[in-house]
């Protein structure tokens, strides 16, 4: 009987192994990928930046003529909500965080009597809002980890086209921004109407913004200019959504491998202690057995 | 001295930066030509070939497919500083002729299939994709 306990913790040995050697490759691989995503962040943010430039501008130089790009009805009938997950799980808190924070979202906008179309980039959405009973309006999946600019622009186009014709009077976005391998964060953003933000730091000084010259004219520009810039908005997103996933990934894996590593340490103790002791079991049926045979002679 | 500095940036990758003479473009109210001390200017830029003449490595041309471009003051003085933005641009010394070539046809069999479906975003899609092929076939052949 001793011996099956020994053989029963082997097993369990062997497959906390294999686990661990799956949770270590996919710490290997997203660690891999990591420099990637942020080379992927580095390189989009010049371009980010400068629309976001042309678009302040253009704000700040006319805000009559395209009020309804920059100024939000008093009571908002519908709003767009993009939420940005990941498409696999394993990732530690990143998927949750944000489709909570979104979950939220939509429960405060519905309180104050907004009607809300949910929208969902990465494939763990659908289902988490469909159990919640959350209506999800357009679900976009597959690309999250490697987002390509035309994946922006066909969730700019969703979002956009709607607002420009006065169906949808404000879209949010909720995702997560990556500032630093130690800290991510889940944002909610307001892509339109725009928000003015502060400048970028590379912007002219103030005071030169009065005699910018606008070709053509500033409500027709930004018009033009509006779905361009969630396009732009929405592939930022998505590039630091993919680094924070993959972020998220390495650090669950990591901390799933040295469970393994714990566990397997703990069994093989216990199994050489079941072997200890079904030696010492047998030691002692021999010697037993050799006094019985004595004694009865 | 004037000078001026241009930036040719594409949501992946900042494409050209340095000093050049002249920037040549077209927007949707006419051709221009920015030169340092060009008073700054937000427009945008149709699908066209853009030329910067007078940088170190002589003209350099880009297809851009739509964009945006804006003049200002640079960080130095006497510095104008002119950000040319696009979705879709490419140098045109790097244009893949045969590439461009095969990626009409197959933008022009997308667009026979999408004008007979009633799919607008295909539509759109496909008839984006076969003017940016021309320009680049168009740009590349000159």
């Amino acid at each position: 009987m001793a011996g099956g306990q020994e053989r029963v913790l082997r097993r369990r040995i062997r497959s906390v192994n294999s686990t661990r050697k799956i949770t270590k490759a996919m710490e290997l691989i997203a660690a891999a990928q990591i420099p990637r995503a942020l080379a992927r962040i580095a390189a989009n943010r010049p371009y980010r930046d400068a629309v976001r430039g042309i678009v302040g501008e253009a704000i700040e130089a006319d805000r009559f003529s395209a009020r309804r790009l920059v100024e939000l009805p008093e009571q908002v009938e519908t709003a767009s909500v993009l939420v940005i997950s990941g498409d696999r799980g394993l990732s530690g808190p990143y998927n949750n965080q944000n489709l909570r924070a979104g979950e939220r979202l939509v429960a405060d906008l519905r309180a104050r009597g907004t009607r809300v179309r949910l929208a969902v980039a990465g494939k763990k959405a659908a289902p988490y809002y469909r159990f919640r009973g959350i209506d999800v309006e357009r679900s976009f999946a597959g690309f999250v980890e490697r987002p390509s600019y035309a994946d922006a622009q066909t969730i700019a186009r969703y979002l956009a086209a709607p607002f420009m014709e006065g169906e949808v009077d404000q879209v949010l976005l909720v995702s997560t921004r990556y500032h630093s391998a130690g800290r991510q964060a889940v944002e909610v953003r307001q892509l339109l109407p725009f928000v003015a933000e502060e400048a970028p730091a590379e912007a002219p000084a103030e005071g030169l913004s009065g005699y910018t010259e606008f070709e053509p004219e500033v409500a027709k520009l930004l018009v033009d200019l509006a779905p361009r810039a969630i396009e732009s908005e929405v592939f930022s997103a998505l590039l630091e959504g993919a680094a924070a996933f993959l972020t998220g990934q390495q650090r669950a894996m990591a901390a799933a491998t040295e469970n393994a590593d714990e566990l397997a340490r703990t069994l093989t103790r216990k199994m050489n202690q079941a072997r200890q002791d079904a030696i010492t079991t047998e030691i002692m049926e021999i010697v037993g057995g050799a006094e019985a045979l004595r004694s009865g002679k | 001295m004037a000078t001026l500095r241009v930036e040719v940036l594409a949501p992946e990758a900042v494409l050209w930066r340095g000093t050049a003479h002249a920037l040549v473009a077209r927007s949707s109210e006419g051709d221009f030509t920015v030169m340092a001390g060009y008073a700054p200017t937000v427009g945008d830029v149709v699908s066209t070939v853009v030329r910067l003449e007078g940088t170190e490595e002589g003209e350099v041309r880009f297809a851009v497919h739509a964009g945006y471009f804006r003049v200002g003051p640079g960080e130095a003085e006497g510095e104008t500083r002119a950000t040319l933005l696009a979705s879709v641009a490419e140098r045109v010394d790097e244009i893949d002729v045969a590439r461009a070539q095969s990626a009409l046809e197959r933008a022009q069999a997308a667009l026979a299939a999408a004008s007979s479906g009633d799919d607008p975003t295909a539509y759109v899609e496909a008839t984006e994709a076969v003017a940016r092929a021309e320009l680049r076939l168009r740009a590349a052949a000159r």
